[in-house]
């Protein structure tokens, strides 16, 4: 039996609407708050790991600035989605060239993962911040601050989130299993926890789709949930290659890339972070990250990004011949 | 003695002289015999096999003109009615009868600019016999007019045929040449005498010791096959630099080509040597898309074939059924499969306000997230509907978690 509110997504559902509600970041709420309710904001930058709240935060922010009218005084644009600074910038002007309806004199311009825009493009972004300091105030996110230009950051003023902990997630889910009437018992949630790293969305996102399956979360229901849901990763493609199977480790890694269109600079980050979780001798792991490192730079100086990391599979079959089976 | 190019002077003065094409002749000699009752011959197959000298003889033996065309002629009306007209409807000045010739067919192009209805026009309205010859009749713009034709083909001229018709072309010259020689012209020609005259007239004219190193092989497309077979089954040395000049593809797709199929010769290390040389020339041809230096070009078409070819000493002798490359159609089946996932995460990401590339990494809940009762609140349309109930009951099947089910 469904009831009526399995009819909309959690994440936005259960996404804190008021400061008070926001778990796990006490200090920056109380900060943010404070400068919120001057009714003059400066520009924010929030950085931190995902699903720790830097959305919401800026939605409550801008929330309690507009009221009513926000939607007309925000604009969310994400960094890794809009082709360019050239787009960006189009629309922040588009954006900017009207007054801010109501009492708050300036708009807000919601910046997801500015990390994501290459140097070049935050020197323009810059500039443009500075154009429209008058009518525009910008919060950006980021995963990592330091990816982010100096002047860019002594422009804003900077929040780090931290990643949440155990007993915040058990507040948030808490919350959601009453509301929806769902049993969930301790060891569950400490599951929960692990299993989604601390990323509240990955949480929710968690319990809604089990909840799909039962009311009744249990430990087995997500870890069975987890193992046939999530697609294989590259670690797979990894352990088919130590193994010695390239054709299974290619047709993997083929896989993967089609299948989430994820490019070769990603797939190869993601490479060079799994070798150092394997499960093998520290040695080979020097050895098979040099190759690494050395297949990345042909990455970026060729052209056909499949036939590089195919090489570097291969690679992996000669030197990790035997070590896992 | 004259100096005509050997392929001239040495041209079957009649039919008799021709060798090695006996039935195809007679067939030739029938179809004049029987004009009206068939309008058209063609005379079809490969280069250099004696095509337009059966009609020149042909033409010789019956004490007739020969009117010859071209694929250009057809194409201007005016002036080929010009000229055909005192040609085919009405007798010749000497009172001569008349073959008209359309020597190479192949030029003509297809139904489009109208070399070919034009001929069968041609056909149509003759009264004298139109030969044509053509080097692959069965191509598809020639089916309309296969229809009016009697078709004759010409095999391959075969090794010992040629031998002969060198021998004597080298006894008539006086000349002298080893017979080693002889036979490796005969072979290298591969059935085109044209090609072993004009062999054999350098061979003679520069003297033996030039040898017959100097005689390119007939750039026959000995296709992508071979290529790699030489590659992956042959010892390295010079030719295998080479290898690619008689593969009729452009380098990037041979690229494919030697990806897909190292993995089924090579294992080990040699395989890792081997992807490690075809990483190598993917560097150099991104430096020549980037840089614009195409001398790059050289080092990538080394270390796709030497490079490759090097990887190993202890090659594969066995016979390998070479694959055609699969990754593009790969592409191109997820790009049709992703169309409605990446539209329907698109709509999750704006309505979660999160970045695509976040939506993608939480895909793998979404089936079992949205269901029928969200449609509205993602404004999603039928399609995308239907495509999460298929996911979503496929991925509760396949998994086991009907069990959990209350």
């Amino acid at each position: 039996m469904e009831n009526f509110e399995d009819s909309t997504i959690w994440t936005e559902k259960y996404r804190p609407k008021k400061f008070e509600e926001v778990v796990g970041q006490d200090d920056i709420i109380k900060r943010v708050h404070s400068l919120t309710r001057t009714m003059n904001i400066p520009h924010f930058l929030f950085a931190g790991p995902a699903g720790t709240g830097k959305s919401t935060l800026a939605l409550i922010v801008v929330k309690e600035l507009f009221g009513n009218t926000w939607k007309e005084n925000y604009l969310e644009l994400n960094a890794s989605d809009e082709r360019g600074i050239d787009v960006i910038r189009q629309k922040v002007k588009d954006f900017a060239r009207t007054k801010a309806i109501g009492k708050v004199p300036f708009k807000v311009i919601f910046l997801d993962e500015a990390d994501a825009l290459t140097k070049e493009a935050q020197q323009a972004l810059r500039r443009t911040m500075e154009n429209f300091t008058n009518t525009c105030r910008f919060i950006m996110s980021a995963n990592y601050s330091s990816k982010i230009i100096d002047p860019i950051q002594s422009r804003c003023v900077i929040f780090r989130f931290k990643l949440l902990e155990k007993k915040d997630i058990e507040k948030r889910v808490r919350v959601i299993a009453e509301k929806e009437r769902l049993q969930i018992d301790d060891k569950t949630i400490e599951s929960l926890y692990e299993s989604s790293e601390g990323d509240c969305r990955r949480v929710i996102n968690l319990l809604q789709a089990s909840s799909s399956i039962s009311p009744n979360i249990t430990v087995e229901l997500l870890n069975t949930l987890i193992s046939n849901a999530k697609p294989a990763d590259i670690k797979v493609v990894l352990e088919y290659a130590l193994s010695g199977d390239f054709i299974k480790a290619k047709e993997k890694l083929l896989d993967v890339m089609l299948r989430d269109s994820i490019s070769g600079t990603d797939i190869i980050k993601s490479i060079q972070k799994e070798t150092w979780n394997l499960q093998i001798d520290n040695e080979l792991k020097v050895k098979l990250t040099e190759k690494t490192g050395e297949i990345e730079f042909r990455l970026v100086e060729g052209s056909d990004e499949f036939i590089q990391l195919e090489a570097l599979l291969a690679s992996f079959v000669l030197a990790g011949r035997g070590v896992m089976k | 003695m004259t100096s005509l190019p050997f392929i001239e002077k040495y041209r079957a003065n009649n039919l008799n002289q021709i060798k090695g094409q006996d039935s195809a002749i007679a067939e030739a000699r029938m179809f004049l015999k029987m004009f009206p009752k068939k309008k058209a011959l063609i005379i079809n197959g490969p280069a250099g096999n004696g095509k337009t000298s059966i009609v020149l003889a042909l033409a010789k033996e019956n004490d007739m003109e020969l009117f010859e065309l071209n694929a250009s002629d057809l194409r201007n009306r005016a002036s080929l009615e010009a000229v055909l007209k005192p040609a085919s409807l009405q007798n010749s000045l000497f009172k001569k009868s008349k073959i008209i010739l359309m020597d190479e067919a192949d030029g003509i192009t297809g139904t489009d600019r109208g070399g070919v209805p034009e001929l069968i026009a041609l056909i149509e309205k003759t009264k004298f016999p139109i030969i044509i010859t053509a080097n692959d009749i069965w191509d598809k713009k020639f089916s309309l007019l296969r229809q009016k034709c009697q078709i004759i083909n010409l095999r391959e001229l075969n090794e010992n045929i040629v031998l002969d018709i060198i021998t004597e072309v080298v006894k008539k010259e006086c000349k002298k040449i080893t017979p080693e020689n002889l036979v490796l012209i005969a072979n290298k020609c591969k059935g085109d005498i044209r090609a072993a005259l004009n062999d054999l007239e350098s061979v003679l004219n520069l003297g033996e010791e030039m040898r017959i190193e100097n005689i390119d092989e007939r750039e026959k497309d000995i296709g992508i096959f071979e290529a790699l077979k030489k590659i992956f089954q042959m010892p390295l040395d010079k030719k295998t630099l080479e290898v690619f000049d008689d593969v009729d593809m452009e380098i990037d797709e041979i690229m494919l080509w030697m990806e897909e199929n190292i993995p089924s010769e090579y294992y080990g290390k040699p395989l890792a040597k081997a992807y490690d040389s075809l990483s190598k020339a993917d560097l150099f041809k991104g430096r020549i898309y980037r840089q614009q230096y195409w001398r790059f070009l050289v080092y990538q078409n080394f270390f796709l074939s030497a490079g490759i070819s090097a990887s190993t000493k202890l090659k594969n002798k066995e016979f390998k059924k070479y694959n055609r490359p699969t990754r593009i159609l790969k592409i191109w089946m997820a790009n049709q499969k992703n169309a409605k996932k990446k539209s329907l995460i698109l709509k999750y990401a704006r309505f979660n306000h999160m970045s695509v590339k976040k939506a993608m990494k939480e895909y793998f809940l979404l089936p079992l997230i949205i269901n029928e009762k969200m449609k509205k609140t993602l404004d999603l349309d039928d399609n995308e509907i239907d495509y999460l109930q298929d996911k979503r009951g496929a991925l509760i099947l396949s998994s086991g978690l009907n069990k959990f089910r209350v």
